[in-house]
Parts: C-alpha cells; structure tokens; sequence
C-alpha cells in the first residue's frame, strides 16, 4: 500500500516542488494539498494521510499551530515541519507542538525525503543542521535549548494564538470572526484578553509579537550593495 | 524557436517546482540552475540563456546586485525576477537594476508563464499581490 502524504504550504510553486521530490520515491503519493493551515486541518482530517508536512509560515494558521490541531485531533497524525530559520525557539516549539521531523527549506531537496522515511520506520527525523545545532547548544557554556530558558511570557491559548495571528496579518476582528466562525463580539472578547494578557496597547505590539513568536514570518528585503551600481537600467 | 532559461534561487525546493511549471510549456527549455547571484553572472557567461528568472534574497550575491552586473556583461538576457518581496519599491528597484519583469513567488505558478512568455518577447511584465497586473509594450 501506498505511503500518502499531505503537503501545506502556502507557495503553489514551493508545493510542486516537493510534490515532484516525493513523487519520484516510489511506492509514495501526494494525497491532497493545502495552502495554509486551516486547509491542511480540514484536509487532514478528510484524508487521514500517513504523513504531513507543514510549512511553518502559513497564512491564516502557521505550521506550528496546524501540527498543535492536527495532533488535538489525532496524536497519531505524524507531522513534519518545514521551515526556513533553525532559531532555538523555533525548533523548542516545534518539538512542543508535536512534530516527529524538522528540515529547513533550503535542505528540502536532499533531507525531506530522508525524513519521510524516518517518520514511515517510526522514528523521528532532524535535519542535520539542527541535530549540530542543539548539540552545540547544550555544550557551549550558556548556551542551552532547555525549556527552562525561554523567554517568560504570558500563555495564549490555541484560539487567542490564533486569533493573534489574524490580527497581525491585518484583517479586522470582523474578519476574523467570519475566518473562524465565530461573533465579532466574542473576537473582540478574545481580542481584549489578548492586549491585557500581554500588557499591549496597540495593534503595532500585537504585530511585533507576532513575528518574535513565528506566528507570523517576514522577509527582510537584501542588503545594499557594497560596490558602486552599474549601468541604469534596459530600455523597456 | 526554443527559449533558453536559466533559473537561479538558493532553495533547491523552489528551483525544482519552477522547473516543472517552465517544462510543462513546449518550446521552453530550463538549461540551467544557479543557487545565488555569484553563480548566476557565471552560469549566464557559459550558458548564454535568452530569460533568467532571478530571485532577489540569496547568499553571497543577491538578484539586484547581480542583475545589475548582468545588465553589462550580457545585454541580450533578459531577466524575470520572481521573489517573496510583494512590495512596489522593490519592484522599482529591481526594474531600474536592468529587470524587463517581476512576479510574486506566492503567484508564480499563475503568473510565470505569462511573464517569461512577455519577456522574451522583450515586453515588461509586473504583477504584485492581487493588483497591478500589467503587461507592457
């Protein structure tokens, strides 16, 4: 029988990729896809897959709250994060949240596979540069993963984590309230608890708050050059 | 006749699912990677491609820097960035680097086609985020 896996990930072309990776291994299939994590809760639970794998920066829901529902669901789900930062915190959090494997991005091509069949033989899978990472971690003076070290902070709640995330990627509370089903009042409730909880003021805060906790991922536009431009540009 | 194109990002991952999506349209040929910019100016010397589709953040060499050295050292190439960055500024910026396009990777797979189809044919072809879709002469 088929190995079928479930792919998330809010890039269609990033999807294709992984899809004409996993595809060449035989005896595995991609059974559905989903682009972001709300999609791959519902998905998942439709299809009941051996094997998902998250991209940890989703809209709508991120990878880590996603591999949190799908594990409330069923803790049998087996859930490989993908990411593209190996900060601490991040791979902390992704091992709180459940997940059984852990590949950067940029490692995709030459881990995921390898990962996959880790997950199938019933073992856990981290990507090499995490496995010298932590290891570095706990031998460098100071340097530790241990939970005890993370940063203190109020505890949210799956929904207000989730709620925070809408926020943050600027839809109002009426949007969020149609997202997820529920009353503009009963969000702008979880709203307040949220802004008291964290002593915020502002949506700025809650914004701020969002990317130091991957709820939300940006990227930085590049540097700028060191050496002097060349030649303006082509006639268009 | 066939369009040579040369792919340059530093996620492997991101390269493999443009490469199927630019394989599926006959007369296109990928006939080369590159993972940052460095690489890029010497695959496109080697190669000669007619379209490069360039992302903007990569090590060693970003796009726009590499966009500008190619302005110079390969006139004739025309180069499409496709890039997470779904900001006008930076669309600006990689216009004025020597750019004939740019598209949104979140859209690349509805929007990829269109744009290397339009820049080959030394068209300008821009598209953000759900506005300012445009195709110009």
């Amino acid at each position: 029988m088929k190995l079928r896996i479930l792919l998330a990930d809010d890039h269609e072309i990033v999807r294709r990729g992984l899809r004409a990776l996993l595809e060449k291994h035989e005896g595995w299939e991609v059974c559905g896809e989903a682009s972001d994590g709300r999609e791959a809760v519902e998905k998942a639970l439709q299809l009941n897959p051996d094997v998902v794998i998250v991209d940890i920066g989703m809209p709508n829901l991120n990878g880590l709250d996603t591999t949190r529902q799908l594990l409330q669901h069923d803790p049998h789900f087996k859930v490989i994060v993908l990411t593209i930062t190996d900060s601490d915190q991040v791979i902390r959090e992704a091992l709180d949240a459940g997940a059984r494997g852990f590949v950067l991005k940029s490692d995709a091509a030459r881990d995921l596979v390898s990962a996959v069949e880790a997950l199938q033989n019933k073992r856990m899978f981290f990507t090499p540069r995490v496995n010298d990472l932590v290891l570095a971690g706990f031998l460098e003076k100071g340097q530790t993963v241990s939970r005890n070290e993370a940063p203190k902070l109020p505890t949210l709640t799956a929904r207000e984590r989730e709620i925070t995330q809408l926020l943050a990627e600027g839809n109002s509370s009426k949007e969020v309230a149609s997202l997820l089903n529920l009353s503009t009042k009963t969000v702008e409730t979880h709203r307040s608890n949220i802004m008291r909880k964290l002593s915020f003021h502002s949506i700025r805060d809650l914004v701020v708050y969002a990317i130091k906790n991957n709820l939300i991922q940006i990227e930085l536009p590049p540097p700028p050059p060191k050496t002097p431009t060349g030649p303006g540009p082509a006639a268009a | 006749m066939t369009i040579r194109i040369l792919l340059v990002d530093d996620h492997p991952i991101v390269r493999q699912g443009l490469k199927t999506l630019l394989e599926g349209h006959s007369g296109w040929e990928v006939i080369g990677e590159a993972s940052d910019g460095a690489e890029a100016v010497e695959k496109a010397k080697d190669l000669n491609p007619d379209v490069m589709v360039l992302d903007v953040t990569m090590p060693r060499m970003n796009g726009l820097e590499a966009c500008r050295l190619l302005r110079q050292e390969c006139p004739a190439l025309e180069i499409l960035f496709v890039t997470q960055h779904d900001s006008p500024q930076m669309m600006r910026e990689a216009l004025e680097a020597g750019a004939r396009g740019y598209v949104v990777k979140s859209n690349a797979a509805r929007d990829l086609l269109a744009a290397v189809d339009a820049v080959s044919h030394h068209r300008v072809f821009t598209a953000l985020n759900g506005r300012n879709v445009a195709e110009l002469r």
